[in-house]
């Protein structure tokens, strides 16, 4: 029960932030987007290590970052490992979710604990764990392990949307509803859960591929050239050629920023869909 | 079905996690166990022993602990300071809009770790980057030799950029949960806005600042990618050690290896434990 | 004189006066409840007492002191907040000996008297506990206790029992009622809820947009409202829409009422005459008793309500609210031709309030 009576907010007695908000808030703002757009100008740049501003500008490393022959290569082999990603953690999480919610609420501190773990473990370590363990083919040091280890270090991103999304929705009392109405566990999965939970599905996913598009360690350690992804293109390139790594590194940024505005445009049509559900109950 | 069947259906429940825990245990647990083995196990003998931990008594792996455990804190300690002092001025700002865009560049910049924010970093302050150049122009300022980017300093200042954001987006809903009714109780109650922060707003806030430094911490102490491209040799981290010997460039025993990982779990859990603690503490605060 | 006065408080938000021309003076050791729908300004006018939110004019005199630039911290005076509002980092007792440790109390007068008003609230066993490990009702008996440990010159409470459960409301302001008279300590209630500030106060102030629309104790508020706002906000009440005709009645579309107090209005005066259920006689057959109301209708709705049975009766195409006991009356049934009667001293007559 909310006081319906609660005083308006003061709105008279602050209007404009103070002084020491603004510095504040600026100071951060320029070290956040400082190297960030620095790095989308020198990828611009034609020559810029003798001067504060840019001698001139061109397309010119544009044209040969794309023209490089691992290029797309790497773009494809990351957007694999991406699909892969999300697809097994899909299938092993979402249905997990589920029953803990459901019918199997007791392991929901047990889930917990497991989903909090990876944020335990150094990626190296993981990385060394997995080599050291599986070192026999078809297995070692292939793209498999490396799909398994990947989903294990992103399952948290997938995890709390999805169970967020699960709480929201009250799973147990539309299961039985949908039970009662004669739903098999399958029906009601595919027809009730998975369509009112898909906002937090697709946030999901969208956490695990920008995670995984952006992944370096478990890649370079685990496979390293055998399956070269865009990140190992980018950190080679840093070591050959500053324009064209800057080139890539905007690419990389740009990505970063699509899909944070995609999850952000997702949550916000989420959360919607939930207060309706809530207000339609 | 049989309605019999149908009821037994129910006690074997659990079943339907085992899909689940197979990955878990398969890609999780039982490569931990197998690591944690390695580290106590001779290879010759199969003897238990301590003598991998006694081999990390070298300077390299000293080094390379002191190394990562001072780059954590420091930066744990920098971001904590500074993220709860910028959350403070995020959570007091009028407007609402301006917030959410605040909020959403932290929860962009604070992921931007790796090989791109670390070029990013060469470009602003390396040998000739703009910052670089900027100090050269205006202050007649030679930054390098002394500062480096290449170093443990430009490393400090390419982690703080993730630590910075994390910190703000911990901290945010705490100041949220600092009620204004315990204000206006501690001020009708006599209470000074000073004696407020002492008696209530701090220790209100202190599990969250702890959840920050531990989990800041960790977050610096697991990095790689962004070390890797930057100092690559020329600092000591113990992921980078790691990362070595998985990539065998250095030829040594690997149990060493296992030994460092195996410590480094437990600063990592010790961190991760810490924290769960801290937030569950700060939860159940924000709930009454 | 009054202890706690208020002078022409007015107060606005963005150029809409929510309190206006605000004039109360309360006695020492009463108990005086704000009532008013949500946005009458009650609870804006009790945080100008306790200083949270600042007046635009008026003045504020508590014991003969003007308060109005005062700070809250200085005002001595406590408030009990709708979500308890105790801090999460302490425990019950240093929740209560809060107030006493901004006064610098001795350690032990303090202890002595914590004990007391944990007793007072009958939670002396609660003292070691967090606020997280206790009930919504026992958070608030804490932080009533925490608000009177202090003393304060006057006790403040904004709808101290709206977040709790209706059992535990209904003890819950027994017990508040209880200790404030044992205390004699000054208080203002703040409620929506008629039932809570009736059956509590010594006077009830009934606001509305931002106007005092009556002064009076529970029975005077029930019994003679002033306006028709406070007629039709408090119990339930019959409206008869009318014109003005003599001295002693009232015009209305198919009836003419005969009322008492009709003599304040002009002849054809547009009026609202009010009839409270409890006080009309249900006749199945036409009764005779002159100078009385005497109005047929037929039964609508019939509904048991324990105590009464409440009849809807259509008069005219207006449904009528009658409350009968079984005792007193013949059975009625659905359909039923009836006579409702009522004599002249249950009507209420006032001036239309347009808004409401």
């Amino acid at each position: 029960m909310k006081n319906p009576q609660k005083p308006l907010r003061e709105t008279n007695k602050k209007v404009r932030p103070a002084g020491w908000q603004i510095v504040a808030v600026a100071l951060f703002l320029f070290y956040m987007l400082l190297p960030i757009v620095s790095t989308y100008i020198f990828s611009v740049a034609t020559r810029w290590d003798r001067t504060i501003l840019p001698e001139g500008y061109t397309l010119e490393f544009y044209i040969r970052a794309f023209q490089t022959s691992y290029f797309i290569i790497t773009l494809r082999n990351s957007l694999i490992l991406s699909a892969a990603t999300i697809l097994v953690s899909l299938i092993v999480i979402v249905p997990t979710v589920y029953w803990v919610h459901t019918r199997l609420t007791g392991f929901k501190p047990l889930l917990d604990v497991l989903m909090i773990l990876p944020f335990g473990i150094p990626t190296v370590v993981l990385a060394l764990a997995l080599v050291q363990v599986y070192n026999v083919p078809p297995l070692a040091r292939s793209p498999i392990l490396l799909i398994g280890a990947v989903v294990v270090y992103s399952m948290p991103f997938m995890y709390r949307p999805v169970s967020n999304a699960m709480q929201a929705i009250d799973a147990l009392t539309l299961t039985e509803a949908g039970q009662s109405l004669g739903a098999n566990v399958f029906q009601v999965l595919s027809k009730i859960i998975i369509p009112n939970i898909l906002p937090g599905i697709l946030s999901g996913s969208l956490l695990v591929f920008s995670t995984v598009f952006a992944e370096y360690t478990l890649t370079s350690l685990i496979v390293g050239a055998k399956f070269k992804t865009f990140p190992l293109l980018l950190v080679e390139y840093t070591r050959i050629n500053g324009n064209i790594a800057a080139a890539f590194s905007v690419v990389s940024f740009t990505i970063a920023w699509l899909v944070s505005i995609l999850i952000l445009w997702v949550g916000t049509k989420g959360q919607n869909g939930a207060t309706e559900t809530i207000q339609a109950r | 079905m049989p309605l019999s069947k149908r009821k037994t259906g129910y006690t074997s429940d659990w079943v339907r996690l085992v899909p689940f825990l197979l990955f878990c245990l398969a890609f999780e647990v039982v490569p931990i166990l197998f690591l944690i083995r390695g580290s106590i196990i001779d290879r010759n003998t199969s003897q238990l022993t301590i003598q991998h931990y006694l081999n990390l008594n070298h300077p390299l792996y000293l080094n390379s602990f002191l190394n990562s455990i001072k780059i954590s804190g420091l930066t744990a300690i920098v971001g904590v300071i500074f993220g709860t002092f910028i959350g403070y001025a995020i959570y007091r700002w009028p407007s609402r809009r301006i917030q959410e865009i605040l909020m959403t560049l932290s929860d962009v910049t604070t992921n931007f770790a790796g090989a791109p924010l670390a070029f990013a970093f060469v470009v602003i302050l390396g040998m000739n980057g703009v910052i670089t150049q900027f100090f050269l122009e205006y202050f007649q300022y030679e930054l390098y030799p002394t500062f480096s980017i290449y170093s443990f300093s430009g490393l400090t200042l390419a982690y703080i950029y993730f630590q910075l954001p994390l910190m703000v987006l911990l901290i945010l809903p705490a100041f949220a949960g600092i009620k204004q009714e315990w204000r206006e109780s501690a001020q009708s109650l006599g209470a000074n806005a000073f004696q407020f922060w002492r008696h209530i707003g701090v220790p209100v806030l202190m599990p969250s600042l702890i959840a920050g430094v531990t989990l800041l911490f960790a977050n610096a102490f697991g990095a790689y990618a962004t070390a890797y491209t930057l100092v690559e040799a020329k600092l000591s981290l113990v992921t980078l050690q790691i990362g070595y010997m998985i990539a065998g460039e250095v030829r040594k025993d690997p149990a060493i290896g296992m030994a460092m990982a195996v410590v480094s779990l437990i600063i990592m859990g010790l961190s991760i434990g810490i924290y769960q603690a801290a937030t569950i503490r700060a939860r159940r605060w924000s709930k009454s | 004189m009054a202890y706690l006065d208020l002078k022409n408080v007015t107060k606005s938000y963005s150029g809409v006066d929510v309190v206006h021309d605000f004039n109360l003076e309360i006695d020492k050791g009463s108990l005086v409840s704000f009532l008013g729908p949500s946005g009458c300004g009650k609870t804006t006018t009790l945080r100008m007492i306790a200083g949270f939110t600042k007046l635009d004019e008026g003045t504020i005199l508590l014991d003969g002191e003007d308060i109005t630039a005062v700070s809250p911290n200085c005002r001595d005076i406590g408030m009990v907040f709708q979500a308890y509002a105790l801090f999460p980092n302490m425990t019950v007792r240093r929740n209560i000996a809060f107030g006493l440790l901004m006064k610098k109390m001795p350690k032990k007068e303090s202890e002595k008297r914590v004990a007391h008003v944990l007793e007072m609230v009958r939670l002396q066993d609660a003292a070691e506990r967090y606020p997280h490990q206790l009930s919504g009702g026992q958070q608030q008996r804490i932080a009533l206790a925490r608000a009177l440990a202090v003393q304060p010159r006057v006790l403040l409470l904004d709808e101290p029992l709206s977040a709790l459960d209706a059992e535990v409301r209904v003890v819950l302001r027994g017990e508040i009622r209880r200790i404030q008279s044992e205390l004699a300590i000054t208080t203002v209630y703040v409620t929506h809820d008629q039932e809570e500030a009736l059956s509590i106060s010594d006077k009830v102030v009934v606001m509305n947009r931002g106007v005092i629309e009556q002064i009076g104790t529970p029975e005077e508020i029930y019994r003679t409202p002033q306006t028709h706002f406070v007629a039709t906000f408090i119990g339930t009440a019959n409206q008869f829409f009318g014109k003005v005709s003599g001295g002693d009645a009232v015009i209305c579309d198919h009836f003419t009422l005969l009322a008492d107090d009709v003599k304040d209005f002009t002849d054809g005066q547009r009026v609202v005459v009010l009839v409270r259920p409890e006080t009309i006689h249900v006749e199945p057959d036409q009764p005779k008793h002159d100078g009385w109301n005497i109005i047929p209708g037929e039964v609508e709705t019939i509904t048991f309500h324990g105590a009464v049975t409440r009849l809807g009766v259509n008069l005219h195409g207006q449904r009528v609210a009658a409350d009968i006991t079984v005792a007193n009356t013949k059975p009625i049934s659905l359909n039923q031709k009836i006579w409702l009667l009522f004599p002249p001293a249950a009507c209420q007559v006032m001036a239309v309030d347009e808004r409401s």
